[in-house]
């Protein structure tokens, strides 16, 4: 789906204000197609779906916790809520009231719009300042030339609509689960890493972790945005080339060192140790604040260890084996009890592991780190839903440019359109008809797996080719600029 | 050692037989002293849908003594120590086959109310221990129970298994556990351990009459033993044990004999005698027991409809069957005389149900007793019926979710709610439910809804008092105890809630899973209604335990159908396609990431050099549409270095098609 | 504890101190043995009767168990001394045309369900797991008596078992299998443990030699139904039950016995000769190489009969250890309860000291977290609080964020 609207923008491209304008349409567009669907009844039944509504994001037990909160028992009381006791709070009253005639969950459902757009919107000026720094370093490099023959697509908006009109996103929100919320969070985080808001950087990243676990390993993307600032070609380059630039210029060492001093790009190359120490502070303080709300709305409750207890050990030990996306329910409800910590470690483990190899290879491009990660969270993580492949799905689409020249992107888009048609009708055929057979509906989540992994390891080598393909012109030009 | 203590008793039998049964409260009174007695009674009551209910009743106490090793001359010893050994102050076993039915074999009466019970076993048991070693004392009794009756009761000793209502089953101080067994097969291997308490198994007394084959063939056997303990003197320091064992069977007597009489009125009740239901007739009495005796019933129903008769037919007045003159009686003859006509004394309506009484000893001097019922023109009555019928179903289809509804319809038994009326000054019917879920049925509580006659009503102005205790994975069922206040007026009232289906591990299904799980029973109890009945005289309570368990005041007591919840299954055939499958894609997401990242650069410089300047799919379509649209002309961009995506293809395509193969082998081997 | 159990369960029991001394003498099987000779002497017999596979159309394998079950009873074996395991009720089952009854021949003559059979383990209780607590005898403290098989060093056992069955397994109740692995390492472990002097095994069910392979420990005697690629078939179909009620080979074994009574001692050489495999369609197969005795001079009696032989003694007198024992059961078993409670309910005061813990746990941050509290209890609602911190959020941010702009 990602061409289908990169194709619907790329008409921007050359006239800036129609674009804007146009923008402004498909986005509008889109918000009233999900009012749309909201009023349409029992919105479609998507809250009931597996793909919608895993143990952690789903309204209904939310809704239960709510009642069991307002009944004086402990929200945890009967594994059925696991999320966070704030989210509780806020979502909770919205489950409960009731708009005559109106949609049971209107209130719930106009908050997930809202969080959608917010998130959207975050998506596009990170996705601006992205494609500015994108810019300002070819331009840098002497390679400006180069951007305009390939024709640079305004990622930003191409990223938001993405975000905005792709069918996950969609469902998610209509489907009144918590994962646009989580989005929303994490999303803050990379805005506020990405335009060097320490604090807002620091406060999202936060509380998607406290929502769901798995964010937590975007502390590596977010530092080194702060530290590196955006994305940007590989650092050797810039070192060439003012390397090139002191050959020239016959002169002593300081005389360089000023001129260092005064090319604001060889700012970005060292790492500023201060913004990252003002985030991990940041951090603390948002955090201790998190836990202190945490802890008095959960006092009566067993406190904070009964709610980690509840929270990230259901998360960590996957206790609720119901159908969903994932790989890993089916292969706890088959595998042999004796050697189900075994395989716990493992897969966690397995997530990551690949964090730090990723970190060295692609630590001057943060945000696509970040996708990364968000990737491989959502493909091994214990109760994945769609949105969090929505998540993904947006950020990639904001490095258009970078990964132009991708293989299997259009392998990959029909492998995403097949899997999510045929995914409904395997679990319809196992769980409704009684036809099916559970390995029907898990099949199609191993092609899901299989089309995610094609994803993240295509998009990774196709970054790196691309950076590849920046040093290999400098290069030329660093020859023919000596000759 | 009952052979051993059998010359004692017949000794004190003989002393007691000579004074005859006016000694019975002597003997009453020797119990306060510390003796141990034995009573049997069988109680015949013809059922209007031409059925036989049949009512064994075994009544054992013995004084409840601090020192351990007693001996006991007539209670049973391994009962005695189960007592001892979990400390137990009250406990009530059943097994039960087939369904009782409230419409046509009456629900408002004492023994549908005590003895109507869920199919399969139902355990509970009140201990005064600590509460920290009430569970304990739980497991250990599930397990000595399961031994003792050849059931395999010790599923209940699991923590998923049983529950402690607080308030809703019976109120207790909460030292009270209670778990039912819906699927537990009942049988002969149970029944004769059950016998085997008794002072005379199976040999003498009323007991003889237990053949298995035609008690098994009845239409509901519901064999139950009750733990009681009773202060018997004032001051409380004398507490008796009091060990009740109640058979309940409901026959058919077979009409072939009977038809021989009387085929030309096939609305005829089916006549009926003791050989004719069981196949035996009693041939001696147990001499240890204290009191043998066969009480015949005839409900206020059919009394009524017997009045109607006489005053219709004019025969001498309406007294006739109450006299002992009752071969004058018009409708039905009865093969021996009684020995008393007991009737009942009914503050509720005019007509009341008549005992006969007869002394087993008494007849059986002359001959094996067989007690003969012959009617001898057609009735009709109706039994007395609940004040609602209850009946609980399954709502919504498909194996992901549904609703469990228990439905409430007024039965139109006036004499239940003018009682209320009576009694209740706003009137109210309370209804009492309780309900244990299995923890694989994950209730939605706060989907709870309350329809009154087809309009939903606000959960709050219904439901009066409600506990929740929401189930565990694996760990504890849920409870839900309820007090909904009904209007008197209702004509039908319904309350649902809805549930997700959970998914077990392989190794929790049974081994016919597809058959589906079962929902206990809920237990519905109407606290305003008090099922009694009074007799004129008192004594009779001190004599016979069938009547003082009428006289008892308990509340009217039903259960709801077993549910079965079908759930789906994974597939338990080939786990290892399943584990290796998985590691089979880890393994691939971790080797191609893997391989891409440490490419180095001299080898990308390589493949730059083998491979053309061919640009991908999507960077030609891009250019193109730029193109296009920006009116430039296509400028074949920058040559893409071709992603080492070579072997991850391979390996992804090598991977595809093993999975591929394995799911298809998995699905045509099915 | 054994010593309480014992009192209740014996006394449905006839023979009151022989399985008392049975008792004392399983559980001191360690002191026992070690003092005790090798060739000890033949003390009493034993019968574990397995009927393994479920649903009504198996009614026949539940029939030959039975017929076993009645022959050892009339050979003399007590029923405390017999473990029968039955994997579903045919007997009062739904579709039984005879309730409360179960025949094996067509001429419903005898009614093999009586009217006192002690079924141990029915219904879903008949695992393989259970199978081996009682051959191994590790079972739970709480289990009864009656379901142990407490056999000693003297003991002859007959282990009966028949079901499904293929090369080298035997399915219980159509779900899990029982390995000749796992058989012979059973039969190991009791010869390790001294639980039996000698062992019957006999089996009927399709390829029953197979279940033999692995066995190895001397004074285990098998016999199977069928060699492995041969099918072991049922004898007759009964028209009125509608299903076939008896499996040939154990049909013709019960036709042997009918002619053996208590006291005849016709050998098991002769048993084994008694079967025709033009009658039984399949060749039983039986395994002698780990018995010492010639089968010439073992009397059939020695497994399906019964000797009475007493040993007095006083054992259920000295049984202190045995209390403490019991109350540590207890013990046990009664946290594990309270993990129950806390589990159903979570009520005030362990949440109390629950706060209290968490407090003890994180130290120094714990410290300033617990007078915190104190000082938030001064507030009313913790919910209005929480949502009042949730309010504060929005403009600390704003703020913070302008400020590092």
């Amino acid at each position: 789906m990602e061409e289908r609207e990169t194709m619907s923008s790329t008409t921007t491209k050359t006239k800036p204000k129609r674009s804007n304008s146009e923008f402004w349409i498909w986005f509008a567009a889109s918000v009233a197609f999900r009012l749309v669907l909201i009023h349409l009844p029992k919105n479609l039944h998507l809250s009931s779906r597996p793909e919608v509504a895993t143990p952690l994001t789903s309204i209904r037990r939310l809704a239960e916790g709510y009642w069991l909160k307002q009944s004086s028992m402990s929200p945890y009381a009967g594994s059925m809520y696991h999320g966070s006791p704030l989210l509780l709070l806020v979502l909770g009253p919205l489950t409960v009231k009731r708009i005559e005639g109106q949609p049971e969950h209107l209130l719930c459902s106009l908050l997930l719009v809202i969080a959608d757009i917010v998130s959207a919107l975050l998506i596009r000026s990170t996705g601006q300042s992205l494609h500015k720094s994108y810019v300002q370093h070819l331009e840098a490099l002497d390679l400006f030339k180069f951007s305009e023959e390939s024709g640079m697509l305004p990622s930003g908006d191409i990223a938001a609509l993405v975000y905005l009109w792709n069918p996950f996103t969609i469902v998610a929100c209509v489907g009144l689960s918590t994962s646009p919320i989580e989005n929303l969070a994490i999303l803050l985080a990379l805005y506020g890493a990405c335009k060097g808001l320490v604090p807002l950087a620091a406060f999202g990243w936060v509380l998607a972790t406290h929502m769901s676990l798995y964010p937590a390993i975007l502390i590596i993307p977010i530092i080194l945005f702060l530290g590196y600032g955006p994305d940007a070609p590989p650092r050797k380059l810039f070192l060439q080339r003012s390397y090139r630039k002191c050959g020239t210029s016959s002169s002593s060492d300081q005389y360089r060192k000023t001129e260092d001093v005064t090319d604001p790009l060889e700012l970005r190359i060292n790492f500023s140790w201060r913004r990252v120490m003002q985030f991990l502070l940041w951090t603390f303080i948002w955090g201790i604040y998190f836990l202190l709300l945490c802890d008095i709305s959960v006092k009566q409750y067993g406190g904070l260890s009964e709610m980690f207890k509840r929270t990230y050990g259901f998360i960590l030990t996957v206790k609720d084996l119901s159908p969903n996306i994932g790989v890993l329910w089916y292969f706890f409800a088959e595998v042999f009890n004796f050697f189900r910590d075994f395989f716990l470690i493992v897969f966690h483990v397995n997530i990551l592991f690949m964090i730090l190899p990723l970190a060295i290879r692609l630590k001057h491009r943060p945000g696509f780190l970040a996708f990364v990660y968000l990737a491989i969270s959502s493909m091994f993580k214990s109760y994945p839903s769609i949105g969090d492949s929505a998540l993904y799905l947006g950020v990639v689409a904001l490095f258009v440019n970078e990964l132009a020249d991708m293989n299997f992107s259009f392998f990959l888009f029909c492998g995403y359109v097949g899997v999510s048609l045929l995914s409904p009708v395997m679990h319809n055929l196992w769980i409704w008809r009684g036809t099916g057979n559970a390995n029907f509906y898990f099949a199609t989540a191993m092609a899901y797996a299989c089309l995610q992994i094609v994803l993240v390891v295509e998009s990774v080598s196709a970054m790196l080719n691309h950076d590849r393909k920046l040093r290999k012109i400098t290069t030329a030009q660093l020859a023919d600029g000596k000759s | 050692m009952v052979l051993r203590s059998r010359p004692i008793f017949s000794l004190l039998l003989l002393f007691l037989s000579s004074y005859g049964f006016s000694t019975a409260f002597a003997s009453g009174s020797a119990i306060e002293g510390g003796e141990e007695d034995f009573s049997e009674e069988l109680l015949l009551k013809p059922l209007p849908d031409r059925k036989v209910l049949a009512h064994f009743h075994f009544e054992t106490r013995a004084p409840r003594t601090p020192s351990y090793g007693r001996h006991h001359h007539l209670f049973p010893k391994a009962i005695a120590q189960l007592v001892k050994k979990f400390h137990i102050q009250e406990m009530e076993l059943s097994f039960t086959q087939g369904r009782w039915n409230y419409e046509s074999w009456g629900g408002f009466e004492p023994i549908a109310s005590s003895n109507a019970k869920p199919p399969g076993v139902e355990l509970w048991a009140v201990f005064d221990v600590p509460p920290d070693d009430v569970d304990a004392s739980w497991k250990n009794l599930t397990h000595s129970i399961s031994g003792l009756f050849c059931a395999s009761i010790n599923f209940l000793e699991s923590s998923t298994a049983y529950a402690a209502p607080k308030w809703s089953f019976r109120p207790d101080p909460g030292s009270l556990r209670y778990g039912t067994l819906p699927r537990e097969a009942v049988c002969t291997e149970n029944l004769t351990p059950w016998l085997k308490l008794l002072p005379c198994r199976d040999k003498a007394g009323i007991s003889l009459l237990m053949d298995r084959p035609s008690i098994y063939r009845g239409f509901y056997h519901s064999q139950r033993l009750r733990l009681r303990s009773a202060k018997t003197s004032s001051d409380g320091t004398h507490s008796s044990i009091i060990l009740e064992q109640t058979l309940t069977v409901v026959l058919h007597p077979d009409s072939q004999k009977m038809s021989t009489v009387n085929s030309r009125e096939p609305t005829l009740q089916p006549s009926w005698s003791m050989s004719s239901l069981f196949g035996k007739k009693i041939s001696g009495t147990c001499v240890l027991a204290k009191s043998s005796t066969v009480y015949l019933q005839l409900d206020w129903g059919v009394v009524r409809e017997l009045k109607n008769l006489e005053n219709g037919n004019q025969v001498l007045g309406v007294a006739s069957i109450m006299e002992e003159s009752f071969v004058s009686n018009p409708a039905f003859v009865l093969s021996d005389k009684p020995d008393k006509v007991i009737r009942e004394v009914d503050s509720r309506s005019e007509e009341s149900a008549i005992l006969y009484e007869f002394s087993v000893r008494k007849h059986s001097d002359l001959g094996p007793f067989d007690l003969g019922f012959t009617w001898k023109t057609p009735v009709v009555w109706s039994c007395p019926q609940l004040p609602l019928r209850v009946s609980r179903f399954l709502m919504g289809s498909g194996n992901e979710r549904g609703a469990i509804a228990i439905s409430f319809r007024s039965a139109r038994a006036r004499e239940g709610l003018t009682h209320a009326k009576s009694m209740g000054e706003s009137c109210k019917v309370d209804v009492n439910v309780f309900q244990v879920v299995p923890w694989y049925i994950k209730v939605y509580f706060h989907t709870m809804k309350v329809f009154v006659d087809g309009k939903p009503l606000a959960v709050s102005d219904i439901i009066e008092k409600i506990h929740v205790s929401p189930s565990e994975d694996k760990v504890s069922p849920g409870v839900l105890e309820m007090i909904l206040k009904l209007p008197c007026t209702v004509d039908s009232a319904a309350f649902t809630l809805e549930f997700d289906k959970g998914f077990l591990h392989i190794d929790e299904y049974p081994p016919d899973a597809n058959q589906g799980f079962d929902i206990p029973p809920a237990v519905i109890t109407f606290p305003t209604f008090h099922v009694n009945m009074h007799f004129g005289e008192d004594n009779l309570s001190k004599k016979s335990a069938v009547l003082s368990r009428f006289q008892e005041n308990i509340p009217v007591r039903s259960y709801t159908e077993v549910l079965l919840v079908p759930l789906t299954t994974p597939d338990f055939s080939m786990p290892y396609n399943v584990i290796t499958i998985t590691c089979t894609v880890f393994a691939l997401y971790f080797g191609s990431l893997l391989n891409v990242l440490r490419r180095r650069v001299n080898e990308e410089e390589r493949f730059l050099k083998s491979k053309g300047k061919r640009p991908s799919a999507l960077s030609r379509l891009l250019s193109k549409l730029s193109a296009k649209l920006g009116g430039k002309r296509v400028v074949a961009s920058q040559s893409s270095a071709r992603s080492s995506s070579f072997i991850s293809l391979k390996l992804i395509l090598k991977i595809i098609l093993v999975a591929g193969i394995a799911i298809a082998w998995q699905y045509f081997s099915e | 504890m054994y010593a309480r159990f014992c009192f209740f369960s014996l006394s449905r029991m006839a023979t009151l101190w022989i399985l008392l001394s049975l008792a004392c003498w399983n559980s001191f099987a360690g002191a026992s043995s070690s003092s005790s000779s090798e060739a000890s002497m033949h003390t009493n017999n034993w019968a574990v009767l397995v009927c393994t596979s479920r649903f009504w159309f198996n009614y026949r394998h539940m029939a030959n168990t039975l017929s076993l079950y009645r022959t050892v009873k009339r050979l003399g074996i007590p029923d405390e001394r017999i473990i029968l395991m039955l994997a579903d009720d045919m007997a009062c089952n739904s579709r039984n045309k005879y309730p409360a009854q179960v025949f094996n021949n067509e001429n419903h003559r005898l009614n093999l369900y009586g009217d006192n059979v002690e079924v141990d383990y029915r219904g879903y209780e008949v695992t393989v797991e259970n199978f081996f607590r009682v051959l191994t005898g590790r079972h739970e403290t709480s289990v009864p008596r009656s379901k142990r098989l407490l056999s000693d060093e003297g003991s002859h056992i007959l282990l009966y078992m028949t079901g499904h069955g293929g090369d080298e397994f035997l399915k219980f109740q159509d779900s899990e299998e029982l390995q000749s692995h796992d058989l012979a390492d059973a039969v190991k472990q009791m010869k390790e443990k001294r639980r039996f002097k000698e062992l019957l095994i006999m089996v009927d069910t399709c390829q029953a030699a197979t279940l033999f392979n692995q066995l190895h420990s001397p004074g285990v005697l098998a016999i199977g139904s069928s060699r492995k690629g041969e099918n072991s078939y049922s004898h007759h179909l009964d028209s009125d039950v509608g299903v076939s009620v008896v499996d040939r080979f154990t049909f013709y074994t019960l036709a042997y016995f009918e002619r053996v009574n208590m006291y005849d001692n016709a050998s098991l050489s002769s048993l084994f000769s008694s079967y025709n495999p033009s009658l039984l369609m399949s060749t039983t197969y039986y395994r002698t190489d780990l018995y010492q005795r010639h089968l010439e001079q073992v009397p059939v009696t020695n497994f399906f009969g019964s000797v009475m032989e007493t040993i007095y003694t006083d054992s259920p007198y000295r049984s202190p250890q045995r209390k403490d024992s019991h109350k540590g059961d207890i013990r046990m078993s009664s946290d594990q309860s309270i993990e129950d409670e806390k589990g159903k309910m979570p009520c005030e005061a362990d949440v109390v000291d629950n706060g209290d813990l968490d407090a003890v746990q994180q130290g120094l941050l714990g410290y300033i977290w617990s007078d915190l509290h104190m000082k938030l209890e001064s507030f009313g609602d913790g919910d209005t609080l929480v949502y009042y911190g949730m309010l504060m959020l929005a403009p600390f941010l704003a703020v913070s964020t302008w400020i590092s702009l």
